[in-house]
C-alpha cells in the first residue's frame, strides 16, 4: 500500500472513531417524546398498576382499555399477565397483586368480539 | 510531513467522520427501549399524571402519588395537576379523572380534600413504596385496612347572594365561593348551571390562584341561569346580566357573587 493509501486508511478509521464516538456518546439521538410502548418494564408495570387502581376506584373498563392501549398493540389481558408476572417476580405486595387481578379478570370476562365473516 | 502528506490524512477522517455519524445517528443510532416517564410526549405525560391521580383516588396513598410525581422534573406539581383538571374538564374528560386530579392537587397542598365521591372519605392504609420503581416488599403485606371517616356533612347552604361591579372583570361571571362549617375552602364541589336552551358544570378548586374554593362561569346577554350545587339542595334562580352604574355613569354589566358554606353538624 502506498504512503497515500495508509494516510487515508488511518484517517478514515480516526475519522470513524470520533464519529461513533460523538453520535453514540457525547451527542446520541434524543428521545424526548417517546410513548408508554417503550417504559423499562418497571415503569411500564406502574403503569399497568394505576391502570388497575384506577379502575379499581371509577369500573370504567372502556377507560381502562384505552389507558392499556397505549403501551402497545398486544391484547389488554396480555399486558395485565405480564405486569403481574413482573410483579410476582418481584414480590410486589398482596394489595398490589390483588388490584391488577381484579382488572385482569374482568378483561378475561369480556367476550371475544364476533369475527367479521363473508356473507 | 509534507504539507500534501496531510491531506490523505483529513480527507480519510472526514470521509470517515461522515461514516461514522450516519452509522450512529441513522443506521444504527441509540435505542431508547427502557425509557422514563420524563421523556414521554406531552399528551402521554398529561395522562400519566391523570392516571397518578386516578389511582390515588383509589389508594389514597399519597406517599406513592408523590413518588410517581417525582418521575416528572416539575417544580410545583400541584399547580400543573390543577391546570389538567382544568383542561380535561374543557376536553369532555372522565368526570372522576378530573375530580381525581383536584383531588391530588389538593391533598398536595395540604388542602381540604374535595367533597367528591372518592375514597376522600375512607382513608386506606398501604404499604408505601419509597421508589417509584415499585421496589419490592420481601414478605406479603396484609389487605389494606379502610377506616371509615367522618361523613361529609350537611348539604351547603347559600349563606351569601352578592351583585358584584367589578369593571376589571373582562366578562360578566356568576361567581360560586364554597366553604365548609369552619369556613375553610373547599375544592372539588361540583356546580350544575341550567338555562332556557342548555347546562353546563364546572369544579371549584379549578383555578387555585383566585382561592381553593372558587369556580366560576362565564354568563350570556339576555340568559336567565338557575344554579346548583350538587351537594345542595337550593337553586339559586333568576341568575342573569343586570347593568351595574361606573363612576363616570357609564354602564357595564354585573357578575354575581355566591357563597355557599356547609352548616355544622349539630
Amino acid at each position: 500500500m502506498t504512503s497515500k493509501g495508509s494516510r487515508l486508511l488511518i484517517g478514515l478509521i480516526i475519522g470513524l472513531a470520533a464519529g461513533l464516538i460523538y453520535g453514540w456518546t457525547l451527542r446520541p439521538v434524543e428521545y424526548v417524546d417517546t410513548t408508554p410502548d417503550s417504559l423499562r418494564a418497571d415503569h411500564r408495570t406502574n403503569y399497568v398498576l394505576m391502570v388497575a387502581e384506577a379502575y379499581a376506584s371509577d369500573y370504567d373498563l372502556d377507560l381502562a382499555q384505552m389507558r392499556l392501549a397505549a403501551l402497545g398493540p398486544q391484547p389488554p389481558v396480555d399486558i395485565l399477565i405480564e405486569a403481574i408476572n413482573y410483579a410476582v417476580d418481584h414480590d410486589f405486595n398482596r394489595p398490589d397483586l390483588e388490584t391488577l387481578n381484579l382488572l385482569a379478570v374482568r378483561l378475561r370476562s369480556i367476550p371475544p368480539s364476533p369475527e367479521i365473516g363473508g356473507p | 510531513m509534507k504539507r500534501g502528506g496531510w491531506l490523505p490524512l483529513l480527507v480519510g477522517f472526514a470521509l470517515g467522520l461522515v461514516v461514522g455519524l450516519y452509522y450512529s445517528w441513522v443506521v444504527n443510532p441509540v435505542e431508547y427501549v427502557d425509557t422514563a416517564p420524563a421523556s414521554l410526549r406531552e399528551n402521554f405525560k398529561s395522562d400519566y399524571m391523570a392516571l397518578i391521580a386516578s389511582a390515588y383516588a383509589y389508594s389514597g396513598d399519597l406517599v406513592r402519588a408523590q413518588a410517581r410525581l417525582s418521575l416528572f422534573p416539575d417544580p410545583n406539581p400541584a399547580v400543573t395537576l390543577s391546570q389538567q383538571a382544568q383542561k380535561r374538564l374543557a376536553m369532555g374528560r372522565p368526570q372522576s379523572e378530573t375530580q381525581a386530579l383536584a383531588l391530588l392537587a389538593a391533598a398536595l397542598e395540604d388542602r381540604p380534600p374535595p367533597l367528591a365521591s372518592t375514597p376522600s372519605q375512607v382513608s386506606v392504609t398501604l404499604p408505601s413504596p419509597a421508589e417509584p420503581t415499585l421496589t419490592p416488599t420481601l414478605t406479603p403485606l396484609p389487605p389494606p385496612t379502610r377506616t371509615p371517616t367522618a361523613t361529609p356533612g350537611a348539604p351547603f347552604e347559600l349563606l351569601d347572594r352578592e351583585k358584584v361591579c367589578d369593571p376589571d372583570l373582562h366578562a360578566p361571571l356568576i361567581q360560586v365561593e364554597v366553604i365548609d362549617a369552619a369556613g375553610r375552602p373547599v375544592p372539588g364541589v361540583e356546580v350544575r348551571v341550567v338555562w332556557d336552551t342548555g347546562q353546563d358544570h364546572f369544579f371549584t378548586g379549578l383555578k387555585p390562584e383566585l382561592g381553593l374554593g372558587y369556580g366560576d362561569f362565564a354568563m350570556n346577554e339576555d340568559v336567565i341561569y338557575t344554579l346548583q350545587l350538587t351537594k345542595s339542595e337550593t337553586l339559586i334562580t333568576r341568575l342573569m346580566i343586570e347593568d351595574c352604574v361606573g363612576d363616570e355613569g357609564d354602564l357595564y354589566p354585573c357578575s354575581w357573587l355566591l357563597t355557599f358554606q356547609q352548616p355544622a353538624l349539630p
